[in-house]
Order: structure tokens, then sequence, then C-alpha cells
């Protein structure tokens, strides 16, 4: 659905992309980390048609956005960073002013659609000045469904919101994947990415790691458990280096330490792990399997990064 | 389609102006402080009048000197209707683009398949035909009151081809062009102060053109005022063509952060 290759975009001397290529296919949710000035939002501009590449290929829904903005903008919605309304007029007018730029849609068909479906039909008459942040936003996401787009460019679409308003808008971003609509969406809040998106793109200028959320955990940390036991725990460290399915150790020092224990198989190993440590004369209160997250992956990444 | 999108900006900046009630006043007070202002002069200055009207064949021949001198008057009012639209595009034009930035409605808008030229003519179509509106709603009151004070007999001399040619030509000309100019103000502009700094450039010329009817240096006679306005209209579109290049998507998508 989205084909990039070598994409670029220089603004004078800096450049902001740098021969980005990325695939997504229909119906997927990708989700476009990096910190600020990483490049993610000249990168949804490029592929929604607000901006031109400066080099590379680019095919958004089997148009080029360089030389075909128009068509590319008939088949892709855009919820820009800042939700941008006509604060006079009311959330109705707001709606139908823009679905009026499409072409062959049943415009209050299409505006009431929309408010129904992100729970705004009962303020359709309001002024959209007396909205709260959570609901601009959810009218800005209404905005980009209005023509019923295949893709959908979404920046920051939960950022300043409160957690209840946030989750609603996760829960409709959701809902817009399982209607086969392709998600490219970016944001910093790596907890979201990680609970709706199917694979990430990490950016900073280039990209600098791609694949689902499990994969990029794995090939940056192999899997480990956190033991807890009674007095110190660091005692126990170098006995445990030497077994052959131990990869490595960490200890936490204290009366009631843990260790890190990074495993070859964890469902495997773990039961040796555990019978170890009791000849050893361990006493032991707790293991548990060590999840790293996708901040622990996108840290790691940055870390490297600089 | 072009048609509708072009109605659709129109309609919305219409929605927008009655939604803002000192948009409205600023529209209703400007031109009857206008028609007061030119009536107020037909009828004050000829009372002063010590030396002769200067001769003229054209210049309502066979009347007395206070007569001519009034008509002479008169005859300024379609010059100083110009300014009109040259005025209210200052406000409206001029925060056309900007207040768009401002907003940040603009990417939205930029992101729906909306072209930069349908956009641009909306948005001037939407200043320059009330603006337009209103000087000829001006133009009718000012001729209304005029006969009304006694001086229907001599608006023969002053309504004429070169009037109406000025009324119905002219004037449109000049306003879309006011638009035209306000809007690439607003477009280059970073804020709407800059904006309407910008746009004071657009008066200056029809303070010229004023001045050259008022000291004599010209006499705009049909012809003349014909050439001039199909120059306007020539101006009008290229305008409009430069301001379609000007209007650089990107840079204000960029910059305007």
């Amino acid at each position: 659905m989205i084909h990039a290759e070598h994409l670029t975009r220089r603004f004078g001397d800096r450049t902001a992309v740098d021969r980005l290529s990325l695939d997504v296919r229909a119906g997927e949710i990708v989700g476009l980390l990096g910190p600020n000035g990483a490049g993610k939002t000249t990168t949804i501009r490029m592929l929604a048609g607000t901006i031109a590449p400066s080099s590379g290929s680019l095919r958004v829904g089997g148009y080029d956005p360089s030389t075909e903005p128009e068509r590319v903008h008939e088949i892709v919605g855009l919820l820009t960073e800042s939700p941008g309304f006509y604060e006079r007029l009311t959330a109705e007018e707001n709606l139908a002013y823009f679905a009026r730029f499409y072409t062959g849609i049943d415009v209050p068909g299409a505006v009431e659609r929309s408010l129904d479906r992100m729970g705004l039909a009962d303020r359709r008459r309001d002024r959209v000045g007396t909205f709260s942040g959570g609901m601009k936003q959810r009218l800005a996401l209404a905005r980009a469904l209005l023509h019923g787009p295949r893709i959908l460019f979404l920046d920051e679409p939960t950022a300043g919101l409160d957690p209840e308003a946030a989750r609603d808008l996760r829960g409709s971003i959701v809902e817009l994947s399982a209607e086969r609509r392709t998600v490219l969406l970016c944001t910093h809040n790596l907890t979201e990415a990680e609970g709706i998106c199917e694979r990430i793109a990490v950016l900073r200028t280039r990209l600098i790691a791609l694949g689902t959320p499990a994969s990029l955990r794995d090939e940056r940390f192999r899997p480990a458990v956190r033991v807890r036991l009674a007095g110190d725990a660091a005692g126990f460290a170098v006995a445990l280096r030497d077994l052959p399915f131990v990869q490595a150790v960490d200890a936490e020092p204290g009366d009631r330490g843990s260790l890190s224990v990074r495993l070859d198989d964890i469902d495997r190993d773990r039961p040796r792990l555990v019978a170890r440590l009791v000849e050893l004369g361990g006493e032991i209160l707790e293991v548990a399997e060590e999840r790293k997250t996708l901040e622990d992956v996108y840290l790691d990444l940055m870390k490297e990064g600089s | 389609m072009t048609a509708r999108r072009i109605v659709n900006v129109l309609r919305k900046e219409w929605l927008l102006m009655t939604r803002s009630p000192s948009n409205l006043l600023f529209v209703a007070v400007i031109p009857l402080m206008l028609v007061g202002q030119a009536l107020l002069l037909s009828w004050i200055l000829p009372r002063f009048l010590t030396v002769g009207v200067p001769d003229s064949s054209t210049l309502a021949a066979g009347l007395g000197d206070v007569a001519r001198f009034r008509v002479l008057l008169l005859d300024q009012f379609r010059f100083f209707v110009l300014t009109i639209p040259a005025m209210v595009a200052n406000v409206f034009a001029t925060l056309s683009i900007v207040e768009e930035k401002i907003t940040r409605t603009l990417e939205p808008l930029l992101a729906t398949p909306v072209r930069t030229w349908e956009l641009l003519l909306g948005k001037i179509l939407s200043g320059a035909l009330p603006a337009l509106a209103v000087a000829w709603a001006s133009t009718g009151l000012f001729v209304f009151l005029a006969a009304l004070l006694g001086w229907g007999p001599l608006l023969r001399w002053v309504v004429g081809p070169a009037w109406y040619l000025s009324v119905f030509l002219l004037t449109p000309a000049i306003s879309i062009l006011s638009f035209v100019l306000g809007a690439i103000g607003s477009s280059r502009a970073s804020d709407a102060k800059g904006a309407q700094n910008l746009a004071v450039l657009i008066v200056l010329p029809l303070f010229a053109l004023i001045g050259v009817q008022v000291t004599g240096l010209v006499r705009f006679t049909p012809l003349l005022t014909l050439v001039l306005s199909l120059g306007i209209v020539a101006l009008d579109a290229v305008a409009l063509h430069l301001a379609v290049r000007l209007f650089a998507r990107e840079s204000i998508l960029i910059r305007w952060r």
C-alpha cells in the first residue's frame, strides 16, 4: 500500500529524512518512532503529498504523491499534529467544509457517519471553540475519515490528551485497522505504539530499526529471568556464570538482592537454573520472566545511535 | 468540481464573516463614511468658490461656476469609491491565509484535493464580491442622496459612459486586484501585522489615481477609463497567476511553526 525507496528530504544543508526505505501492507498499523527532529512529520508529509521528496521514489496506494498529489489526497486521510479547526464554525460546518473538497461523496451522510463514529453526534451544532482538546482531536480523526480513506497518516494523535481520551482514541485507531485501513502512526508514546502497532519503524533521520515489537525486543535483548533471593544475591553470580545454558548474569547487591540471568531458552533453562540455585543453598523468593519493553528497545537504540 | 470547491471556500469565508460582527460593522461603516464625506464636500466646497472653474468643453458646459464645481466634485466619487475594496481587502484579504496559518487549518486543508488556485480564487472572490457589492451599494446611495439634496439635474453630467465604465468595469477590476494583492501579502507574511503592512501598498496606487484625477493632470474620458479598466483586468490575471506561483505550500507548512 505504501512503498518508499531511498526517500530523502533536504531543507537547505540539513537532511531531514535520509534514504528511507519502507513498505507498508494494506491493513497494517505501523508506528513511526523517533526523537524530536528525527524526520517523522516530514516523512508523513511526503507520504501524504503535502511536501515533495528531494530524491527517492514513492508510491502511496499506487500513486506518486509528487506527480499525482490530488489522487493521493483522495485516498489518504491526514491527522495533523495540531487539530486545526475554524473555531467559530460548528463541528458539522467544519467537517462539511473539508468533505466538499472530495469527489463523489455524499457530504451530509459522510459528516453524520464521521461524527457518530467519534461519539460527537450530540455536539454537532456546537462551535468547535467550545470543545476540549480531546474532543478536537476526535473531531480531527473524524475529519481524516470523512472520505473513507484507505490509508491514514496520524501524527501524534494522542499528544496532550488525558488518559481516558487517549485510550478512546487508541480504540478508534485499532478499529480502523480491523476495517483493513492502513495506518501510519507517528508517536512519542512507546506504550501506545507497542499496544497498537503491528510493526515499528524507528527513525533518526535514517531508518535505524524496523520490525514487530517482539522481533525488535528479541533482536536486542536475549530472554532473561529475574531471581529474587533472601540474602546477598551477588555471591551466586559467579557460580551461575559457569553454567553452559547461562549467557550472562547481572547481580543487584543488597540484603535482598536479585539476579538478572540471561538464558539460551527461557522455558527449557528456567527449571535448571532454579535447581542449581537450590543446590547452591539459595533461598529463592521469586522467579519471574524479565520482560523488556519497547521503551527499553527504543532507549537502547537511541543510546547506540548517540 | 472546481466550481464546487471555489464556492465551498467562498461559502466558508462568508460564514466566518457573519460570525464576526465587528467585521460586518467595518464593512458597513466604511462606505457610509465615504458617501457622507463625498456629499458633505460636494455641498460645502462650492460655497467657498472665489475663483472660476477652469473652462473645459467636457465639464458641464453651460452651467454656472458653483454648479460646474459641484459636478466636478460629484464626479470624483467614482474614484473615491475605488478605495472601498482596497480598504476592505486590507482587513480581510490580508488575513485570509495568515489566519489559516494561525489556526493551523492550512495543513489539513492542503491535504485535501483542493488546488492552490481554487483555494486562492475562492478566498479572493469571498472578499472581492462583498466589497464590490458594498461599492455598488455606496454608489447607488450616493446618487440617491445627491438627487435627494436637489442635485438631480447635475447628475446627468456625472452619470454617463465614463461613470458606468468606472462603476461596472474599473471597480470590479480594482476590487479583484486588491484582494489578489492582499492574498499574496497574506501568503508571504509571517504574521497578521506583517500582512497588513504589506497590504498598505494596495492603497497607494489608488491614491495616485485619485491625485492625477483631482489635480486635473489626466481627465478620465470614457475611452481612457475603458483602457485603464482593461489594463487592470489584465493585471488581475497576471496577479492571480503570480499569487498561485508565490503560494509556496511547502514553505508555509515547514516554516510556520
